[in-house]
């Protein structure tokens, strides 16, 4: 069941690559919160019933209602265009993500340890990749806060993969996600898009040096 | 031994005898030779295949050693299709050459070099001797290019045989490289060395000849990226010529491949790798490229590159099945690919044919100029569709059973592969789609563009189709498609000898692979069978139902528009438009554009030309930057003859004084040492 | 030879049932189920008008696409019972004889010198080029997952244990649904009532059919999207016995009809420019499915 999950996660990420507004990425990132509840809740039994809870309640609240709610309202509220606009054609976005699961796979294929679940590592790698690769091609300030949201949830996939081992990286991903959202509220209450008057990421080159 | 010598004393008779004959009879002589050669070659090779390996000595010089001449299942395979398509051709060129009449010295060197091309063709196929191959390789290079620059007063003609033959001059050079290191290291020049030689040596050693041996090769047949000849000298090549060309010349190319692997026994997983994924790349590559082109015979040319990518993938397929040790992954890709060289010489050439006498009656190779000559040409027309739809590899002709036979070979290679071998198959199987559904896309353009629709320019002379008598052997290739669509596993019966070489088996091993493979191909023959049976049925029935309907005839529909022209057609490019947008990047198409402007604008122009990525960075811009390095030195170069006199006068003074000051150098060095 | 009649009765009703379905999702009442049927019947009475542009080509392009859909239609099997034509990697022999009916209706639309056809010619071209990998890897994931390789073969062998391959179960009949849309040009790719010419894409290649031609091209894409559903049902019984299977292959095809009706109702259709790239998707699913079967053989780990 979780191969099932985690199979429909990575189908996640190719619509990311082909989707074209930005309301589109705050529903799948609500989708992906459901889903590492679900996976949670099947994989991690055996750490004590309060981290548990605890881990449970965060990717519910947090990932699945809370930071999408919060990246509407700032859409709204700063009048950002719907349209992410991407420096390549989602056509090519789409070839990309698909050669960065498969290379994914072949690169899991040669780690020997035993350790360690191909499975979760593979859809791990594959998710930081996919984030980075968003962050890197699209142009509005607020993508980047959205990749980063979904490097975030990779992390939190590999720390399921060893969690019921070692808890404490668990909770090293909760904090994670609570860094990432002082950064959405950064965004939010220092109002950056009432300064720049410009959500486009080409303004940012003026803070150069020379 | 007898056969041997009348089979050289003809030709030489041949060429000694044309330059002194009246024009009519030139032609005659060179086909009845041509005929003669092919007919004893091509007994010798039935034979072969039949009976079984037949093996001739000569003496040879103290030199060459003992020239040893060998003709097994493999090489009678390809003395066949060589005298296949030289046959059609020879009679097909025959009749397109009459346009150049005057040009009788022209005329003579070319029967000459025709000649002489088909002899050393065929000779490749038997000669086991190195020395005596690379100087058989040099006298075909060389007779293709004499063949390819006859319309040599046009600049762009003699650039292209000019690129063909330095890019031959590299391909011997690898191979020279491959054949000398043997003979150094074993002192023989007999082939038999070189499996003793590999034999004897770590694997890498032979792995490092394979890939020697394979560069040289893959010039000829036009393998990425060392492909940039081709379409530069198919185009600029007479139609016959051009058809020769892409049916056989490029086949040897693989020849010497297959020949090589049957040589050199090494690791041959890795091989199947690497041939693998070049192959690939070529087919992916060629056919991408063939769809922007504007230049019927180069959109040809870049099939080409595609469909010895196909072949390349079978082959491939096959040395990884023989690594491998799976019987019948190893058959089924060598199969494929044997049986796609024929298909594709077959097609191919009837492709250029129909292109040649598209040319003669137009004067224009270009796309965007033609349409509509299905009225007027319906005869050409026909033949171009039937081997349009070969080459795309559809049921029920014989495109489809090569192209079958290397599926299979992939789906069978699947069952009990891990994980890094699936992915690399299921990537040839994307290939092999991909291929297959871009062929379709650029030959519904060409056919579309060329036959159908209204003409796009108004020609000052009248279009005829071609005497009946020129079109003769291209009926035969039809059929002989037809035949192989239809009747596959005879075809298969005699290419198995063939591969029975390739994957060392002996007779009686084979027979239950073949057996199966024989029987899946018998069940599609008979779809294809009755697949055309159905075709005529419905149409019957159809003739049968609206036999008293009201047929009227009508403008095609404009959806109300007043005045519609020709102009308003959907032309080559507009309907690869939305291909060339998606891969805009990977293609390199050069655009010049005057644009509209104003309200009522005057005059605006659009001009593309498409140009290869691959050979801008190869092959252009290398050769720049070293023009611009020598051009530095070119003020040595001035002509004057002091100056010449000058650098042989500084030339013999070092030839003096070198020796001199290299002794007191070491003399130097000697009394430091002692210090 | 049980696959070709159950087919062929499926035809006679399954466009009806989608038309029907998408009245009755705007609240009209719709047509009955027979409309389609009635409407070949028709056109096979009526005369023809042929343009003067076209040539033969024209003419006998519709009956060779026609018939190309009868032989892909005799490849289908049903569970246990083989189509007419069954062999080792016969799947390869379907999707090209469809290719060859594809390749003559372009150059019959090419033929008529228009360029709304040429348009819709172009498009067509395209995305069936992009969808064939789509099928093509998904039978190589059956013929891992089964060890055959002929249609027939896999479909008997292919059943659905554990909760993964009730998912790559799920993966493919959504591959194969899309696929059967994109072939059959309905949305969300094409929509088959805009009439509007810049849009269209298989619609606007038969424009200037008419009389038994228009007929026959009709018939064969009902034919065409009975096949996908009969494909889309050797899914599910490969295993089961015939007194289940036959009522279960129109319980699913009516089921397939009425999905499809509804997607049409309550999708727009794609961009034209986000069509390719929607049919390249297609060919990453299936390449996770192809993963999910080497999860499912254990070569991975």
């Amino acid at each position: 069941m979780i191969d099932v999950l985690l199979i429909v996660f990575i189908i996640t990420l190719f619509y990311l690559s082909i989707a074209n507004r930005l309301l589109s990425y705050t529903k799948v990132l609500a989708v992906q919160g459901v889903l590492l509840f679900f996976v949670v809740f099947l994989q991690l039994n055996e750490i004590n019933t309060l981290n548990l809870v605890l881990i449970m309640l965060e990717t519910i609240v947090f990932k699945a209602v809370a930071v999408p709610m919060f990246l509407a309202y700032l859409l709204r509220r700063n009048n950002i265009t719907r349209e992410a606009e991407p420096y390549l054609p989602n056509f090519v976005s789409l070839l990309i993500t698909t050669a960065i699961v498969i290379a994914t796979i072949l690169l899991s294929n040669s780690i020997k340890d035993t350790h360690l679940d191909k499975m979760f590592f593979v859809v791990a790698l594959s998710t930081i990749f996919s984030g980075l690769y968003i962050i890197a091609s699209r142009r509005k300030i607020i993508t980047h806060v959205m990749g980063y949201m979904i490097i975030e949830n990779g992390v939190f996939v590999l720390s399921l993969a060893v969690g019921n081992e070692m808890p404490h990286l668990v909770n090293l991903g909760i904090m994670l996600d609570i860094f990432a959202s002082v950064l959405i509220l950064g965004i939010f209450l220092n109002k950056i898009g009432d300064v720049f008057k410009d959500v486009d990421v080409e303004q940012l080159t003026n803070l150069k040096d020379y | 031994m007898s056969n041997i010598s009348a089979y050289l004393l003809m030709p030489l008779l041949a060429v000694v005898a044309i330059p002194f004959m009246k024009e009519k009879a030139k032609a005659i002589v060179t086909y009845l030779e041509l005929l003669l050669v092919a007919g004893l070659s091509s007994a010798i090779a039935i034979s072969a295949i039949v009976g079984g390996a037949e093996e001739y000595v000569f003496g040879g010089s103290a030199v060459t050693g003992p020239i040893r001449l060998q003709i097994d299942a493999l090489s009678a395979w390809f003395i066949l299709i060589i005298n296949i398509v030289f046959i059609t051709g020879g009679f097909y060129g025959i009749f397109y050459l009459k346009a150049y009449r005057e040009q009788q010295k022209q005329i003579s060197l070319h029967c000459i070099a025709f000649i002489v091309l088909h002899l050393s063709l065929v000779s490749l196929c038997v000669i086991q001797n190195s020395l005596v191959f690379l100087i058989t390789w040099e006298l075909m290079a060389l007779s293709a290019f004499i063949a390819v620059i006859f319309e040599g007063d046009k600049m762009s003609t003699l650039k292209a045989g000019i690129n063909y033959l330095i890019q031959s001059h590299v391909s011997i050079l690898f191979l020279m490289l491959g054949f000398i290191w043997v003979a150094v290291k074993t002192g023989s020049f007999d082939f038999a060395s070189i499996t003793e030689y590999s034999q004897s040596n770590p694997t890498s050693v032979g792995l490092f000849l394979f890939i020697c041996f394979f560069i040289g090769f893959a010039f000829k047949a036009g393998f990425i990226p060392f492909h940039t000849w081709l379409p530069h000298a198919h185009p600029a090549a007479p139609t016959h010529i051009s058809g020769i060309m892409s049916g056989v010349l490029i086949k040897i190319g693989i020849y010497g491949i297959m020949r090589m692997l049957v040589l050199i026994k090494t690791d041959y997983t890795s091989i199947g790798y690497f041939i693998l994924i070049i192959s690939a790349i070529s087919g992916l590559y060629g056919v991408m490229l063939a769809i922007i082109q504007h230049n019927v015979k180069k959109l040809l040319a870049y099939h080409s590159i595609e469909n010895i990518g196909i072949i390349g993938m079978g082959i491939g397929i096959g040395c990884i099945g023989l690594g491998n040790g799976n019987q019948l992954v190893a058959w089924l890709g060598f199969s494929g690919a044997l049986l796609h060289t024929l298909n594709h010489a077959l097609f191919k050439s009837l492709l250029f044919y129909t292109v040649g006498i598209v040319y003669q009656a137009t004067h224009t190779l270009n796309i965007e100029h033609l349409g509509g000559l299905i009225k007027k040409m319906p005869h050409t027309t026909l033949l171009f569709l039937i081997a349009a739809v070969a080459i795309c590899g559809i049921p029920p002709l014989n495109g489809f059973v090569s192209e079958f036979l290397i599926y299979s070979s992939l789906y069978q290679w699947v069952q009990n592969a891990t994980l890094v071998p699936l992915i690399v198959i299921i990537f040839s199987t994307l290939a092999l789609v991909l291929i297959g559904g871009l062929a379709l896309f650029c030959f519904t353009k060409a056919f579309g563009t060329i036959f159908l629709g209204e003409p796009r320019k108004k020609f000052v002379h009248g279009i005829h189709e071609a005497p009946a008598i020129q079109r003769i052997p291209l009926y035969f290739i039809a059929l002989l498609i037809v035949g192989i669509g239809i009747f596959p596993q005879g075809f298969f019966g005699v290419v198995s000898h063939a591969t029975s070489v390739l994957t060392g088996n002996r007779v009686g091993e084979f027979a239950p692979i073949q057996g199966s493979i024989a029987d899946t191909l018998q069940y599609i023959g008979l779809a294809s069978t009755g697949f055309i049976v159905l075709i005529v049925l419905m149409f019957l029935l159809r003739k049968l139902v609206t036999k008293n309907r009201v047929t009227t005839s009508s403008v095609t529909w404009g959806c109300g528009y007043v005045s519609p022209t020709p102009k308003l057609q959907y032309t080559a490019s507009s309907y690869v438009r939305s291909y060339s947008k998606l891969f805009g990047h990977l293609l390199l198409i050069g655009q010049k554009e005057k644009p509209v402007s104003g309200i009522f604008p005057e005059h605006a122009a659009l001009k593309t030309h498409p140009y290869d990525r691959l050979e801008k960075s190869l092959i252009d811009r290398p050769i720049r930057g070293i023009k611009s390095f020598l051009g530095k030195f070119v003020f040595l170069n001035n002509g004057k003859l002091q100056f010449s006199i000058l650098y042989g006068i500084i030339f013999i003074i070092s030839l003096i004084m070198i020796p001199l000051v290299y002794g007191l150098i070491l003399d130097f060095f000697e009394f430091i040492k002692q210090l | 030879m049980l696959s070709l009649f159950l087919i062929v009765i499926a035809a006679f009703f399954f466009t009806g049932i989608v038309v029907r379905t998408k009245s009755l999702a705007s609240g009209r009442k719709g047509p009955g189920i027979m409309q389609p049927i009635k409407d070949v019947i028709r056109l096979f009475k009526k005369g023809a008008v042929y343009s003067k542009t076209s040539s033969i080509i024209f003419q006998i392009a519709p009956t060779i696409y026609f018939s190309s859909v009868v032989m892909a239609m005799l490849v289908v099997p049903f569970g246990q019972s083989k189509g007419l034509i069954s062999f080792n990697c016969d799947f390869i022999f379907f999707a090209y004889v469809l290719a060859l009916g594809k390749f003559f209706s372009i150059i019959s639309a090419l033929d008529t010198g228009s360029s709304f056809e040429g348009m819709g010619a172009s498009r067509e071209a395209l995305y069936s080029m992009f969808a064939e990998p789509a099928l093509f890897i998904l039978m190589g994931s059956f013929a891992l997952l089964t060890g055959y390789t002929s249609f027939q073969e896999i479909f008997a062998a292919l059943h659905i244990g554990s909760y993964l391959s009730y998912a790559l179960a799920t993966l493919a009949t959504f591959v194969l649904v899309m696929i059967a849309m994109i072939e059959n040009s309905r949305m969300p790719i094409d929509d088959p009532k805009t009439h509007l010419e810049l849009t269209m894409i298989h619609e606007v290649m038969i424009l200037d059919n008419s009389g038994f031609d228009l007929g026959l091209l009709l018939s064969a894409g009902y034919l065409k999207f009975a096949i996908y559903g009969a494909l889309i049902v050797n899914l599910f019984v490969g295993m089961v016995d015939y007194q289940y299977a036959i009522p279960l292959f129109f319980i699913i095809q009516f089921l397939m009809a009425v999905v499809v009706g509804l997607i049409e109702s309550f999708m727009a259709r794609f961009r034209m420019n986000h069509n390719a790239q929607f049919i390249v998707a297609l060919t990453s699913v299936s390449l996770l499915i192809f993963f999910g079967a080497i999860l499912i053989l254990g070569k991975f780990n």
